[in-house]
């Protein structure tokens, strides 16, 4: 995140926008004018401009506390936002029931364009459930006594899930003994998709359960949600899948260019390919005999470079389709490996189209479909090049 | 957060496009030694074969392995490699240390005409020689190469370790990747240095692939003085923690 960590000292808050309370809160000390700040402030709120303080006054303890949300804060928030995306509906002339969040988005991005690098720093207007942080309410009732009864372990949530956790696990090895000792027990293992979705992460889990956990702890967590899996019990699937997200599938990513067919009815597939700033574009040819254009020229004469030729048949090569395919191509810019290997990128994707779905994911696997991007790193001032530094001379 | 690849060092900060625009910036301090690739990516598996084997011959390892591929983000093969069958992983890394300013195309044809020299020097002795000693003398250029290469590699190396205000050799057992750079280097040194200044590098080059192959010659003499002075600093060898 962009934003800098809460400076010490006291820091006087100015909201400008649509009328918002303006609160201010004075220090002693000389006022600092900080940068203008655009902070992904609360619901309505855009612009915030931050004053420091010098030095001179003392720390302020109350301000260093992580500043706390009440429910009624968040509630009023959550009012504000509904209210402000029904203006801002109207603003846009578009029907406030139906305005989504890409919705808000676009419209922000039109009334208030910022030309930051920083996406985070851009104007945003989101749910306060996704500005706020989340915090817990009050953990004890009026009387001092704590609601949970696990609240002395200081770390409730975490305790109480492995409590759940671990009765359930009791509970699926009771059933399996009560079925094996009826002799019912089938050794059934369905293998459930466990390459499709992966264990939340540490910090996933810490989000989940607003608590802060250590490695150790995570690390129990997991193994004995692993020891629940294996015993393949069905009423306890949707517990253990709260705590599995999925993870996509690459392949299915790619876009495979659809084939044309020329005048002669011959098929064929074109498409680009990128390499530093070479770009070609390669047509592939579903019957042929192997020859390859570049740019008019044979690519014997193109590239007399035998490591050029090399990258050129590589994708042929690895789908055993040497001879079958005539190819014409067409490359602009760059030196001659990186035009080498932008029409091998290109060559590789127009093949996709002629290729089945195992052979492209074969392809992927062995970097032929991915777009290089390494690019020449740019020298910096004080070295003599992008790395090397000017010789160290000790006086 | 995960540690970033490489170490940090304060200065100069890299505007990072493309694929690396996950990676915390911390205020004041840059990263040196990373990559244009994120951390998730992984290398490409370029063997034609691995991926031709029938789904009944892989063990539950592999198939474990493949079907983790298929989530994993894969970096594009870099230019000297290919599926070609001729492609050979210790000769390129060969070519790239004996590469001079990035000419790759001049290392690659040294390379090519040493293994020419290798397997004519080869062929010449062959046909000279009589019927029993023909069965012995090896003619394919790249088995004498990596059993050459394997010749010269040491077993143990020095390290210099600072006890008590000075550095001390201390005998150490040297990884598999250390030991072929190692060999690889000394052979370039070698036949860089102790040459005529009229010689050529792949006449040279060959003759002492060949010598290294018959465990004789100045890179295998160099070899020997290394395992000498770690015999010889035998008593260090406690100054080692790893």
């Amino acid at each position: 995140m962009a934003t800098p960590c809460v400076s010490c000292g006291a820091a006087a808050f100015y909201r400008l926008f649509l009328g918002g309370r303006v609160s201010l809160t004075r220090r002693q000390g000389v006022w600092k004018a900080g940068a203008v700040e655009l902070q992904t402030g609360t619901g309505f709120q855009i612009l915030r401009l931050r004053h420091t303080t010098g030095v001179t006054t003392k720390k302020n303890v109350a301000a260093l506390r992580r500043e706390t949300y009440t429910v009624d804060f968040i509630k009023k928030q959550i009012e504000e936002f509904n209210i402000g995306k029904r203006h801002l509906a109207n603003m846009m002339g578009e029907d406030p029931e139906t305005f989504t969040q890409e919705d808000i988005d676009r419209a922000i991005a039109y009334l208030f364009p910022s030309g930051l690098f920083e996406k985070q720093a851009r104007p945003v207007m989101k749910h306060p459930e996704q500005i706020f942080p989340k915090q817990r309410a009050i953990q004890w009732g009026e009387d001092g006594r704590p609601f949970h009864f696990l609240f002395y372990t200081g770390k409730q949530s975490y305790y109480s899930l492995m409590h759940e956790a671990y009765g359930k696990l009791l509970e699926a090895e009771k059933r399996q003994n009560q079925l094996q000792a009826k002799g019912l027990f089938s050794e059934k293992t369905e293998t459930k998709d466990l390459i499709g979705s992966r264990w939340l992460i540490k910090e996933e889990l810490e989000e989940m359960l607003v608590e802060k956990l250590s490695d150790q702890d995570y690390a129990q967590f997991i193994r004995l949600l692993e020891r629940l899996l294996t015993l393949h019990c069905g009423a306890e699937e949707e517990f253990v899948q709260r705590f599995r997200k999925s993870v996509t599938i690459q392949s299915k990513k790619h876009l495979i260019e659809p084939v044309q067919y020329d005048e002669q009815g011959m098929a064929f597939s074109t498409s680009e390919g990128k390499r530093k700033s070479a770009k070609a574009e390669a047509v592939v040819y579903e019957h042929g005999s192997g020859r390859i254009k570049v740019n008019g020229i044979d690519y014997l004469l193109y590239f007399p470079v035998t490591q050029d030729r090399e990258q050129l048949m590589f994708p042929f090569h690895f789908l055993d389709r040497l001879g079958k395919h005539d190819t014409t191509c067409t490359v602009s810019g760059g030196g001659r490996s990186s035009q080498a290997g932008a029409i091998r990128l290109a060559v590789a994707r127009a093949l996709c189209s002629f290729v089945t779905e195992e052979e492209v994911e074969w392809m992927r696997q062995a970097g032929l479909l991915t777009a290089d991007p390494r690019v020449r790193e740019r020298k910096k001032p004080g070295q003599e090049g992008a790395r090397r530094k000017f010789t160290w001379k000790k006086r | 957060m995960a540690a970033p690849a490489g170490k940090v060092a304060r200065g100069w900060s890299v505007l990072a496009l493309g694929l690396r625009s996950a990676v915390p910036r911390l205020p004041g301090l840059t990263q040196v030694r990373w990559s244009r690739y994120s951390p998730e990516y992984r290398d490409p598996q370029t063997d034609k074969e691995y991926y031709r084997k029938p789904l009944a011959e892989l063990t539950e390892e592999e198939k474990c392995e493949q079907e983790l591929r298929k989530t994993q983000l894969i970096k594009a093969a870099p230019a000297a490699k290919t599926s070609s069958v001729f492609e050979d992983p210790v000769i390129s890394k060969f070519i790239n240390m004996m590469m001079k300013g990035g000419n790759k195309v001049l290392a690659r044809s040294l390379m090519t005409q040493t293994l020419e020299a290798v397997k004519r020097k080869q062929f010449e002795k062959y046909h000279a020689a009589s019927a029993e000693e023909q069965a012995t003398i090896e003619r394919n250029p790249y088995t004498i190469f990596h059993q050459a290469l394997k010749n010269c590699e040491p077993v143990i190396g020095l390290v210099p370790i600072l006890r008590g205000g000075h550095f001390y050799q201390v005998p150490v057992p040297l990884p598999a990747r250390r030991r072929r750079f190692l060999a690889m280097k000394w052979m370039i040194t070698e036949c860089r240095e102790k040459k005529h200044r009229r010689t050529l590098m792949p006449e040279k080059l060959s003759h002492e692939l060949l010598e290294a192959f018959h465990n004789q010659g100045p890179v295998i003499k160099k070899k020997h003085d290394m395992h000498k002075m770690a015999e010889a600093n035998r008593a260090l060898a406690h100054y080692r923690w790893w």
